[in-house]
């Protein structure tokens, strides 16, 4: 820990960053916090939040850097969190140049629970990379399901949904200033569960963008398992157009029509 | 299913340059399809998002028809580039939930290609008929 903290001091102290979006104790939560030069004894607090007590700092981060669009940040990223970002930058929402990763490596239980690909960022600053997670197993049991069973399970699933709009509203890729979800002539109003496609437009939104931080999950008060779809959606861009999500390099398959189409139509 | 009765009701979004015309020339060569295609003409198949596809469903389509033109004849040049990987994808996340992805077609069907429009409306008409009503409208009338 005190190696972070000496990371962000140094950051914050020789201004080569304007603030640190981290985590702090406040009255026994984990919250996340936001660190300045002004206050740096706070630094002394930093924290890297205990389990798996997390937010969505790089939603925080662009809302911050919306308002000073000039200085640059430091933020405290797990590896899904560095895959948000390189995922911003490519869609025009964040400067790479004005973003400083302060990065943590994830505990092995914790990538386990996630059946994460990838839970350490490029950077570390306090833990020990762990073993990924090639495949999810849950992906891998609905996958195995029959087709009607498998519609019955998911139906039964998204007549749960109470349209809290707490799976877009927390999800760091969600940086659209208006949401399809809430066109009235695209999705019905006014009743509850919402259309049976409410989650599979989101599914599609997420396709190449889902950073599987999972925390659409843990958000949802009814328990659908969205990061199933989610993940599945991100495997069938990498089956498709061999994209993997978070990729610093390649192209998503959604921004460039391409110099040639080799796809196929399925035959009838 | 083996209700005879079923009359599929199948959207078509047929681009303005290629399948439009194509069913025009169908039209106009008086050859004889199913008539359950109720068609929307778009200016570019490219603009057709999954999300309307995935709404037809919603309001009670029991099949969806994409029509564009061949790949390298696209008049704004690539648009259906982006058509075959958004409904590609659309199939096969489709498959995953269980919605039975034959249920979305794409076919890529030219101005001169009257008679393959009218094949296709045939065959794909034929095919849905054979699959019943849509499992979503199923699940709706149920609940």
């Amino acid at each position: 820990m005190e190696r972070l903290r000496d990371k962000v001091r140094k950051l914050l102290a020789e201004g080569k960053a304007g603030g640190y979006i981290g985590y702090k104790m406040v009255e026994g939560h984990p919250l996340p916090h936001f660190f300045t030069k002004d206050r740096l004894s706070e630094v002394d607090e930093a924290i890297v939040p205990p389990g798996d007590a997390r937010y969505p700092l790089d939603k925080l981060l662009l809302q911050v850097a919306a308002r000073y669009p000039k200085e640059t940040f430091a933020i405290q990223v797990r590896g899904c969190d560095e895959r948000g970002l390189i995922e911003l930058y490519k869609w025009g929402q964040l400067d790479p140049d004005q973003v400083v990763l302060v990065g943590v490596a994830c505990p092995q239980d914790q990538a386990d629970y996630c059946e994460c690909s990838g839970p350490f960022p490029s950077v570390i600053d306090y833990g020990e990379k762990c073993r990924p997670v090639p495949q999810s197993q849950r992906v891998t049991r609905v996958e195995g399901l029959a087709e009607a069973d498998a519609l019955k399970e998911w139906l039964g699933h998204f007549g749960r949904c109470v349209k809290c709009y707490g799976c877009r509203d927390v999800c760091p890729m969600c940086f659209c200033k208006e949401c399809s979800l809430e066109h009235p002539d695209l999705m019905s109003t006014g009743m509850v569960p919402p259309d049976t496609i409410f989650q599979l437009v989101r599914a599609i939104h997420m396709a190449g963008r889902c950073i599987d931080c999972g925390l659409c999950e843990e958000a949802c008060p009814a328990d659908i398992p969205l990061r199933v779809l989610y993940k599945k959606a991100n495997a069938l861009v990498k089956d498709l157009f061999d994209y993997e999500t978070g990729s610093p390099t390649a192209v998503s398959p959604w921004k460039v029509l391409g110099e040639e189409s080799t796809l196929q139509t399925k035959p009838m | 299913m083996a209700d005879s009765n079923f009359e599929p009701r199948i959207l078509a979004f047929l681009c303005n340059w290629c399948t439009y015309a194509g069913a025009d020339l169908a039209g106009v060569s008086r050859l004889q399809y199913p008539p359950h295609i109720r068609v929307i003409r778009v200016m570019c198949s490219g603009s057709v998002s999954p999300h309307h596809v995935l709404r037809a469903f919603q309001k009670g389509a029991d099949g969806v028809l994409i029509g564009g033109c061949h790949i390298g004849d696209c008049h704004y040049l690539k648009g259906n580039y982006m058509t075959i990987k958004r409904m590609r994808f659309l199939q096969d996340l489709m498959k995953f939930v269980g919605m039975e992805e034959g249920r979305l077609h794409l076919d890529w069907i030219s101005a001169a290609e009257g008679p393959k429009f009218a094949q296709t409306v045939r065959d794909f008409t034929a095919k849905i008929q054979k699959m019943g009503p849509s499992p979503l409208k199923q699940a709706a009338r149920a609940a």
